[in-house]
């Protein structure tokens, strides 16, 4: 009864195309498929948000979204933040301000980011932590995460003033 | 933690979906944004057969008025109903609640009418489509029914949509612009679900209430409406004692039940609190 | 011979992890490539807290395409042993466990069964499909109906369901009593909870060459894992190599050995086959071990100027359904007990301890061990002599704590302070909190706005890097203390350091490189650090208990300065000098003196390897290549001071936390970034476990906080901003004058938090010794005091 569906996403800007198993879950598929190991898995309810990716732009729960269901989406990950030579400025931001200890939930936290400073150039403190309560860190109390988001907005604006 | 297998459609149309609801019957469930069942699946303490997703529906995904309605599809997203002007323009009390709903990524793939369908006790969304006297429309193979919100929510978890319906949209009521409404919750830490919240919206002229609609959530095993606490402010001036006499009404409405997260008897006092709170500090037009 | 440059440590290095941690290209566990023929477990966890396993049928699981085998208790107990901590107190009720239940089940979760199939996705249909049945028992939870006479036993070989009982007293205790003008008697109730790591568990075993076994784990104790995975499993420890990839926390519930990393260890070896395991959350909840379910129950006898003439405490701790390895149930009775005294000059104690078994899961260690609840108690005693005798809760702390003039200072239960800063700690701290102005902001009233304001003070001590006379002080007489290190300076100069830790965060890659750094003289980009791999440096205790600066360091120092030497002996040579005369400096050897000639370190090791025309010195063999091992004292004492302010709303009973101070003092800073981040990650532990989590079993020991939905963490609106100020007061007694850092940040926030919230709500006269102090049991103590 669960025959393969057809699949077709653009995975950090990549076309892919796969036959699935309809119960496989997104990140599941990115991970062990695709072999972006960056988003992981924390809970699979969809409270910790370690498997958090960017889909069609917005923050998703990769744990929360069969891969089949997202046929057709454009997906990215924390694999295509940095190039080759240089971090992005809001890693580079969390490097500075060591917002990371293990780094389990990183990629989460820098995906959550990109999506606050794109829809807000310059988050208060307040929203920030709003934005945040998209993840679960247990290992930084927070509060070098909120300082490299808010200095992440500054490096950005500087470089696409408006 | 992985789901146990299933049959995936996905049409493309919302005549399709309700084929494929007549064709599986019991068996299927339909996927909107998912944030609610597929954490089910995972635990596999929901296993449906088919999977009929509605992702693919585009003519669900509206916000539009309709006389004195405002009416969101079926795959209208949560966030993109929070941040539309439409909303905040028609129902500010819908506004007003959607920054509460999940997290910000759930909001980002979660739709409005996947919220009510689930019909969680704990739901931020049920509470405000009683107090919005919103409908729910059900279509079927047989074509489509409209529900009053007070009778569609049933209990926990569960509505009057029978198999081989979907909700395909809801119409809220839209609200004068002279209302005031809010939205207010208490929750036991910021990822948590709250243990008990109220929504409200009321008008008033000349010093004097002349509509209140009530809604809590979280005190019992579905949302509920609190006529009597709208019966002691309409006619009131909204005063100590008119809003003193509404939270008690509100207090004997509401028969929580006591879990790990709260005792009854905080869910029944938090109810007066919060609507005080809300009728003390809500949003001017 | 000396070393001359600037120093690394006390600099706020950035972390060299986080590069690759950035770029989403960590290696956890289940990042790490698998053979194509690797093999996936599920584990069928026990519904019921207790049951008698009438029978398992796996036939249709077996039937099912993809799944290769289902293996039950029986089968497991003919390939590992039964396992037990090895804990040598007196009286203490040895026990053991099956690493799948054989019989009966002890608690919910407990598993029974193991499926092996071709995916995750496969065992976990497979582990369905397994049909156990069960005749139900009567289950027993609460730590204290636990020793009812007649509550079922729990365990065969635990009597009485008391795995130990721990007592100890001064001869002046009850002469303190007498002569007390006051008697200050608490109950003090810690509820249950659990570190979830974001990262759940997870062991990969990859079979390599003949009999032997490459064992990937998240764990924090590789060495120990290594030992007893060959002790249980009965295989030559010599062919287990143990390699610990990135992990994604620990808090200490990776310093465990569990029944998983066994079964697939066996599992691997028996089949020839790659065999992994990835934990779920909700068997992570169920199954990881558990913590703080404490009862105490503390009286002081005081005079009329507040000093603690003497003092009791009853502590009775939950171990849960068996005693866990490698640090057993008794961790929590006698960190407890031998804890309480803290800062304070307690000259007259006794305690009862007692560890208890019920039908939950196992308790070890999370971050803090006792410590979080011990203090809560002591500090919540000094707040409550302050209220009866009409002090200021900070005077009375400052009146009984031990001063810096008197350290060393041996306490009551025969620990060494060696340094500290107890009073400067507390005094830095108020002032930082604006404690006096708050104090007389509230001479107004509490209760301002609709909210009631308090602020609350944990001065403590934190036992950090215990050595092998700590562990045995406490009956784990098999728990070493030492860890090691080796330096080897290679051909080019390079310096690799190998160290017997294993990280979860905590940026060791980046710290111990300052410390070797700056013990051989090297430059830090020179210095790369090895860790977390049986293979790679001699065996040592690992990371748990904030050991890995005073232990690593230690070490690291001490095979450093072993290198060092060597470098000078060929270097003086090469230059025709002494040893004594060599100075180094940023990876250059020269002549005290004779600055223009200097040698490279890559020159001097050229000759070390015979890369060059240079001899050696006779007698100097080749390489450089230096190991040390390093135990520390007994115990190594950091302390510190946390402030915290809160906003009680009168209304609904929820907490704003409105200000945090934390002044800490762990000797010699390695990197003050990293401390703080330990400090701020810690406290918002805290914050969860004194306002949120809880981990409920309902009465037959059903788990009712199965999901994060019901097991509450702190989110980024929950921690507040901190201010953190260090005091440096060096370890006299250890290498390096390094104290631990790791758990002070969540030892100091549980007590200040709960002082915070009853000083906000003392007007009321209703009394707050319980935590977590969710907003319902807030609001219902207010409604009942008619605020």
């Amino acid at each position: 009864m669960s025959d393969e569906v057809q699949v077709t996403v653009t995975v950090n800007g990549r076309r892919r195309e796969a036959r699935l198993e309809p119960r496989r879950l997104l990140v599941d598929y990115l991970r062990h498929d695709l072999g972006l190991t960056g988003a992981h898995i924390g809970c699979e309810q969809g409270v910790c948000g370690a498997c958090t990716v960017l889909l069609d732009g917005r923050t998703a729960r990769s744990c929360l979204h069969f891969a089949v269901a997202v046929d057709g989406s454009d997906i990215r990950t924390v694999e295509d933040l940095a190039d080759l030579d240089e971090l992005h400025p809001i890693q580079e931001m969390f490097h500075q301000k060591h917002a990371l200890q293990c780094g389990f939930c990183t990629p989460g936290f820098l995906l959550t980011t990109v999506e606050l400073l794109e829809r807000t150039a310059d988050p208060d403190e307040a929203a920030i932590r709003e934005a945040l309560m998209n993840n679960v860190c247990r290992c930084t109390g927070y509060a070098n995460i909120v300082d490299a988001v808010a200095e992440a907005a500054v490096e950005l604006r500087r470089r696409s003033p408006t | 933690m992985k789901p146990a297998p299933f049959s995936f459609v996905a049409p493309e149309s919302l005549d399709e979906v309700v084929s494929a609801l007549a064709e599986h019957g019991d068996d299927a469930r339909i996927l909107a944004g998912g944030q609610s069942l597929v954490p089910l699946m995972n635990l596999r303490l929901a296993r449906p057969e088919v999977l009929v997703s509605i992702n693919r529906c585009h003519e669900l995904d509206y916000i539009r008025r309709a006389d004195d309605r405002l009416v969101v599809g079926a795959l209208v997203r949560q966030i993109d109903a929070e941040t539309s002007p439409l909303v905040r323009a028609e129902c500010p009390l819908l506004a007003a609640a959607l920054p509460h709903v999940g997290l910000p990524a759930t909001r980002n793939r979660g739709t409005v009418c996947g919220s009510l369908a689930h019909c969680d006790p704990l739901a931020e969304l049920p509470a405000v489509a009683l107090a919005l006297e919103a409908e729910l429309v059900l279509t079927s193979a047989a074509g489509e029914r409209r529900v009053p919100a007070h009778d569609f929510f049933v209990t926990d978890m569960t509505t009057c949509i029978e198999p081989g319906e979907v909700v395909s949209a809801v119409a809220f009521s839209r609200q004068d612009p002279s209302e005031r409404s809010a939205l207010h919750e208490v929750s036991n830490g910021g990822h948590a679900f709250p243990v008990g919240g109220v929504a409200l919206r009321w008008a008033s002229a000349d010093g004097v209430c002349t509509m209140a609609r009530i809604a809590a959530f979280g005190v019992g095993s579905v949302a509920q409406r609190l006529v009597d606490a709208e019966n002691a402010l309409v006619g009131s001036d909204l005063g100590s004692e008119a809003i003193a006499a509404a939270v008690a009404a509100a207090r004997a409405a509401v028969n929580p039940t006591g879990d790990i997260h709260a005792d009854a008897d905080y869910r029944r006092h938090l109810v007066g609190v919060l609507l005080e709170r809300g009728l003390l500090e809500g949003e001017a037009p | 011979m000396s070393v001359d440059q600037n120093g690394a440590v006390g600099q706020s290095v950035l972390r060299r992890e986080d590069d690759y941690l950035l770029r989403g290209q960590g290696r956890f566990v289940d990042d790490l490539p698998t053979p194509l023929s690797t093999l996936h477990l599920a584990f069928v966890l026990s519904p019921y807290a207790h049951a008698r396993i009438t029978s398992i049928d796996a036939s249709e699981a077996l039937a099912l395409d993809g799944v290769v085998d289902v293996l039950t208790g029986a089968d497991l107990a003919a390939m590992v042993k039964p396992i037990a901590a090895q804990i040598e107190l007196p009286g203490y009720s040895f026990n053991t466990r099956d690493v799948l239940a054989v019989d009966e089940v002890r608690f919910a979760g407990e598993a029974v069964a193991v499926v092996v199939a071709e995916s995750p996705y496969l065992a976990e249909d497979g582990m369905e499909l397994v049909q156990v049945d069960y005749e139900s028992l009567p289950a027993i939870t609460d730590i204290h109906a636990a020793t009812d006479p007649a509550a079922p036993q729990v365990n065969p070989t635990v009597p009485g369901n008391v795995y130990f009982e721990g007592r100890f007293a001064t001869e002046g205790v009850a002469a303190g009593f007498e002569a007390a003008a006051h008697v200050i008697t608490e109950d003090f109730h810690s509820k249950r909870v659990t570190a979830v790591p974001i990262e759940p568990r997870g062991c990969l075993a990859v079979p390599e060459q003949p009999s032997n076994l490459v064992f990937y784990s998240s764990t924090q104790i590789h060495h120990l894992l290594r030992t007893a995975l060959a002790e249980f499993l009965d295989v030559a420890e010599s062919n287990l190599r143990v390699v610990v990839p990135d992990v994604g926390g620990g808090f200490g519930i990776k310093a465990a050995l569990y029944p998983e990393e066994f079964v697939c260890a066996a599992l691997a070896l028996r089949l020839r086959r790659p065999v992994k395991w990835i934990q779920d959350r909700y068997g992570a909840l169920l199954t990881d071990v558990h913590a703080r379910d404490n009862h105490y129950r503390v009286e002081a006898a005081i005079n009329d100027d507040g000093i603690v003439l003497a003092l009791r405490a009853e502590i009775r701790t939950n171990g849960g359904a068996y005693s866990a390895l490698p640090f057993g149930c008794t961790l929590e009775t006698t960190g407890g007990a031998r804890m309480i005294v803290g800062p304070y000059r307690i000259t007259e104690y006794e305690y009862t301890a007692t560890a208890v078994a019920t039908h939950t899961a196992p308790v070890l260690a999370y971050r803090g061990v006792a410590q979080p609840v011990c203090f809560m108690a002591i500090e919540g005693i000094m707040d409550r002599i302050a209220r009866r005798l009409e002090l200021d809760p900070a005077e009375v702390r400052l009146r009984n704590m031990v001063p810096t003039a008197e350290l060393p200072w041996t306490n009551i239960v025969g620990v060494r302070y060696d340094t500290g800063s107890f009073v400067e700690s507390l005094e830095l701290a108020m002032e930082m909190a604006g404690y006096d102005e708050f104090r007389a902001g509230q001479a107004q009233g509490r209760l301002v706005d609709g909210k009631y304001r308090g602020i609350g003070i944990c001065s403590f001590t934190e036992v950090s890097g215990t050595g092998a006379p700590g562990w045995r002080a406490r009956g784990l007489t098999r728990l070493p203390g030492f860890d090691s290190g080796t330096v080897k300076v290679e051909p080019t100069g390079k310096v690799t350091a190998f160290v017997s830790h294993a990280h979860s965060g905590q940026g060791h890659f980046t710290t111990f490189a300052q410390v070797v750094a700056d013990a051989l003289g090297a430059r830090l980009e020179d210095v790369t650090v090895v860790e977390g791999d049986t293979a790679a440096g001699p065996y040592g205790t690992n990371t748990f208990a904030s050991r890995s600066a005073v232990t690593g360091g230690g070490a690291l120092i001490r095979a450093s300065e072993k290198a060092r030497l060597k470098l000078a002996r060929i270097a003086a040579f090469m230059l025709e000098s002494t040893p004594e005369d060599i100075v180094v400096s940023d990876g250059q050897m020269h002549v005290a003196g004779v600055p223009s000639r200097t040698l490279s370190f890559q020159e001097v090791a050229e000759t070390a390897y015979a890369m060059n025309t240079s001899d050696l010195p006779e007698g100097e063999s080749f390489g450089i290549e230096e190991t040390d091992f390093y135990d520390p004292p007994l115990v190594t004492m950091a302390n510190a001071t946390h402030i915290a302010q809160v906003a009680v709303d009168a209304g609904d009973g929820t907490v704003d936390i409105e200000g945090y101070v934390v002044v800490h003092d762990c000797g010699r800073v390695i990197n003050p970034m990293i401390v703080d981040g330990q400090v701020m990650g810690g406290v918002a532990q805290g914050v969860g476990e004194a306002l949120m989590e809880e981990f409920v079993y309902d009465e037959d020991g059903q788990v009712r906080t199965a999901t994060l939905i019901d097991y509450l963490l702190p989110s980024s609106v929950d921690v507040p901003n901190f201010q953190i100020a260090h005091i440096e007061s060096p370890s006299i007694d250890t290498v390096g004058g390094f104290k631990g850092v790791g758990e002070g940040g969540l030892i100091g926030a549980v007590p200040a938090l709960v002082n915070a919230v009853a000083d906000a709500l003392s007007d009321l006269d209703v009394n707050v010794n319980t935590k977590p102090l969710r907003p319902a049991l807030l609001s219902r103590l207010i409604r009942e005091a008619g605020g």
